[in-house]
């Protein structure tokens, strides 16, 4: 399925990963050839020689003050001050512009897992005397757009989704959707993970860690969209624009050829892809794409759920004006995207 | 979203009310609650012991040994929801596997086996890794779409309990926008001891079946289960002489941006999204005959959305039923929204509006009608059926016959 945008535009985005805060970094990185990960302890691996991108250097405290921080999970600090980031380089005042039409879409990887484990090991360590209840609430998926949502108040369409590691994308999508149907002027699009040991634990009890658990990473990336309209009336720099989506739930093998056809669409032009999920292992896709310049962010902080909105960040901050790129992601059991994404100008206007 | 009109071609339930679409409509035309003690659970240590379980539920009267113990209880309960919806509707002979897709609501998902694997992990005991298997939310989406060939789309929206109501209303805007020919929405969740404890401990759980809007009530009754329905294209599904149970009209959703638990008081958002909602679906409120309510039983729940209410239907608010069939299915969180949607859709077609059951006396904050005397027979055509969720999400979707 596809679909097409005429004024839907990229204002600003942020992220903050392994690497650092912000798209420079990670770039800085790939330029450079080298990486972000680092070791695994010893004593979360067993011995076991393993990498992962964990945001170590994040503070939420450098974002929010101390009381706020300790009421919301990793995923919610991260979603909130990246949020922030993104809001604060897009020019938007939210207090000047109606809360009402600015909404977020969130892809979450494995979000709430940090807290639900910690709510759990208390109860079971020391039964319900061992319960936190402020721990809770941010078990669910959306505490991270919800408590970014909150802090930030924007009272538009707010929606949270986990599908693998198109998770990001799919958030992308209902974004667009939101903002071509006019349910909102401005969209925060993003993904968001959180890393931990025992959800390293967990991917090396089940062979993860050699296979999509490998090089784990964490973080949170966001995309300000908003109407080429909205854009306009404010008078914001447009950074990018996006013109299409094309999804597709399964590729089974013997129908590949036909889905990558439906998925990619008319290539001419595309100068430049980005890379995030699966897709470098992807070869049906790759294959017909051989000429094209690359970006594939893994390679500089590892890979996550909702790793998306952080490389399609990047990849936007790459793109000349109009040039023609095109973002892929895709999940081993599913689904697969191709984003079209063209270079921006100078302003709206 | 397009005013054009989304036919609800097939229907399947599997609750603790109801393991199928006969016994579930069996439970809302005779007012059978399925909240009872819970089995699957140990809730010795908490105050209460009771809520709407599925029970007497053995995987293998459903799935292959190997499927049995590869499949959350969660994966499992979406797939046969799934199954009785798609059977029903007889959709797969008439589109190309990529014209269909899958938008599932989800909560805990796999968690109610994940915790088990916690438990040992705690206690260094070795246990079967397989349990972690399903604690991504996105899992039942990805096994309903590969065992149903539904190949266009998967998607598996996580706003904890209005969930499925979004997934349904965004499964109708994917056919609404031309992007599909036919969807699978719903949702499916299961109880586990991170929600039973969680909620435990926030106080917010009766200790006697819930009674919505009722005086003295103490909160919820958890429940679990998946319910699921095939989108179409009216005018498609008339052309290829399906059976159209319903209606989904348009829907609408927003964030209170508030408070993570505590809804906003006046209940001023959930106004403005169900009346979104309204106008997504090109219908004045004048035409809505009743709200399925999100109705938890908690004290502050009941009286914000009975607030909300006022808002939006004004003078007329007392004519416009504001029930909630929680007291029979149990709040089953990331499903909650597509089993009541479901119930709505059932209602709707069988002429009745559903008992709020379990009246305790009457709450002076909570005075409109809420149809606790009794299931009542109705014509209207139009519901509104709402989902309230941790974070402030609120979905509001408008359903017809």
């Amino acid at each position: 399925m596809k679909y097409d945008f005429d004024d839907i535009v990229i204002t600003g985005y942020s992220c903050i990963t392994a690497a650092g805060v912000g798209t420079s970094p990670i770039l800085s990185l790939l330029d450079e050839g080298r990486s972000a990960l680092v070791d695994i302890p010893d004593d979360i691996t067993g011995g076991i020689s393993l990498k992962w991108g964990r945001a170590a250097f994040f503070k939420a405290t450098d974002y929010m003050p101390p009381l706020k921080a300790r009421k919301m999970d990793r995923s919610s600090q991260l979603a909130f001050a990246v949020t922030g980031l993104a809001l604060k380089e897009a020019g938007i005042d939210t207090k000047a512009l109606d809360p009402e039409k600015i909404g977020i879409a969130m892809g979450c990887g494995f979000g709430g897992v940090g807290n639900s484990s910690e709510f759990l090991t208390g109860y079971f360590n020391a039964g319900v005397e061992g319960l936190a209840p402020m721990l809770f609430p941010n078990t669910v998926s959306n505490a991270a757009a919800s408590n970014a949502s909150i802090e930030h108040g924007l009272k538009g369409p707010n929606i949270t989704m986990v599908q693998r590691f198109c998770s990001a994308e799919s958030a992308l999508l209902m974004a667009c959707r939101f903002l071509q149907q006019g349910q909102a002027d401005i969209m925060l699009a993003g993904g968001i993970d959180e890393l931990n040991p025992l959800i390293i634990r967990g991917f090396m009890e089940l062979g993860q860690h050699r296979q999509y658990g490998s090089c784990f990473s964490e973080g949170c990336g966001v995309i300000v969209l908003e109407t080429a309209k909205s854009a306009s009336d404010r008078n914001a720099r447009v950074l990018a624009t996006v013109k299409s989506i094309s999804s597709i739930g399964l590729m089974p093998d013997s129908s590949a050829d036909v889905c990558c056809r439906e998925l990619l669409g008319d290539c001419s032009g595309i100068s430049s892809i980005s890379l995030s999920g699966t897709t470098v292992e992807t070869k049906n896709i790759l294959n017909r794409l051989p000429d094209c310049s690359r970006i594939d962010i893994a390679a500089a902080t590892g890979r996550s759920l909702a790793m998306g909105a952080t490389a399609m960040a990047c990849f936007a901050s790459c793109l000349q004006p109009s040039e023609r790129g095109l973002h892929l992601a895709s999940s081993p059991e599913g689904p697969f995207f191709a984003i079209r994404i063209d270079g921006g100008c100078s302003d709206a206007r | 979203m397009s005013k054009k009109r989304i036919a609800i071609t097939g229907i399947g339930v599997f609750c603790g009310a109801g393991k199928n679409i006969a016994e579930f409509t069996d439970a809302l035309i005779n007012s059978k609650s399925g909240i009872a003690q819970l089995d699957m659970l140990d809730t010795s240590p908490f105050p209460t012991s009771i809520g709407a379980q599925v029970k007497s539920y053995d995987p293998l009267d459903h799935f292959s040994p190997k499927d049995a113990r590869r499949l959350s209880r969660s994966d499992q309960f979406g797939l046969i929801a799934a199954e009785e919806a798609i059977s029903g509707s007889g959709f797969s002979k008439h589109y190309s596997p990529f014209e269909t897709g899958v938008s599932m609501g989800a909560g805990a998902a796999g968690m109610f086996q994940s915790e088990a694997w916690l438990k040992a992990l705690l206690a260094e005991k070795k246990i079967t890794p397989a349990l972690l298997r399903g604690i991504l939310p996105d899992r039942t989406t990805t096994e309903i779409a590969t065992r149903f060939n539904l190949c266009g789309y998967q998607n598996s929206i996580t706003t904890a309990c209005s969930s499925s109501a979004t997934a349904i209303g965004w499964g109708a805007d994917l056919i609404a926008s031309g992007s599909l020919k036919a969807v699978l929405a719903g949702g499916s969740d299961t109880l586990s001891l991170l929600t039973f404890a969680g909620f435990n401990s926030l106080k917010v759980v009766d200790s006697r079946p819930c009674s919505p809007f009722s005086l003295g009530r103490q909160g919820i009754s958890l429940g679990e289960g998946a319910a699921c329905m095939v989108l179409e294209d009216y005018d498609e599904a008339v052309k290829r002489g399906a059976r159209i149970h319903g209606t989904v009209l348009g829907y609408a959703l927003a964030g209170e941006a508030f408070h993570m638990t505590a809804p906003e008081p006046t209940g001023s958002t959930a106004a403005r999204v169900m009346r979104s909602a309204a106008t997504s679906a090109g219908i004045t409120l004048e035409q809505v005959g009743w709200v399925n309510a999100h109705g938890t039983g908690t004290p502050l729940n009941d009286i914000v959305e009975s607030n909300a209410m006022k808002t939006v239907f004004g003078d007329r608010v007392k004519h416009v039923p504001l029930v909630s069939t929680k007291a029979m299915t149990g709040h089953c969180l990331g499903a909650a929204g597509a089993i009541e949607a479901l119930a709505t859709v059932i209602s709707l077609s069988n002429g009745f509006i559903p008992q709020t059951l379990n009246f305790r006396g009457c709450d002076p904050e909570c005075d409109l009608d809420y149809c606790h005397e009794g299931r009542r027979i109705s014509s209207c055509d139009i519901a509104i059926s709402n989902s309230f969720a941790f974070g402030g999400n609120i979905t509001s979707l408008v359903l017809g016959k």
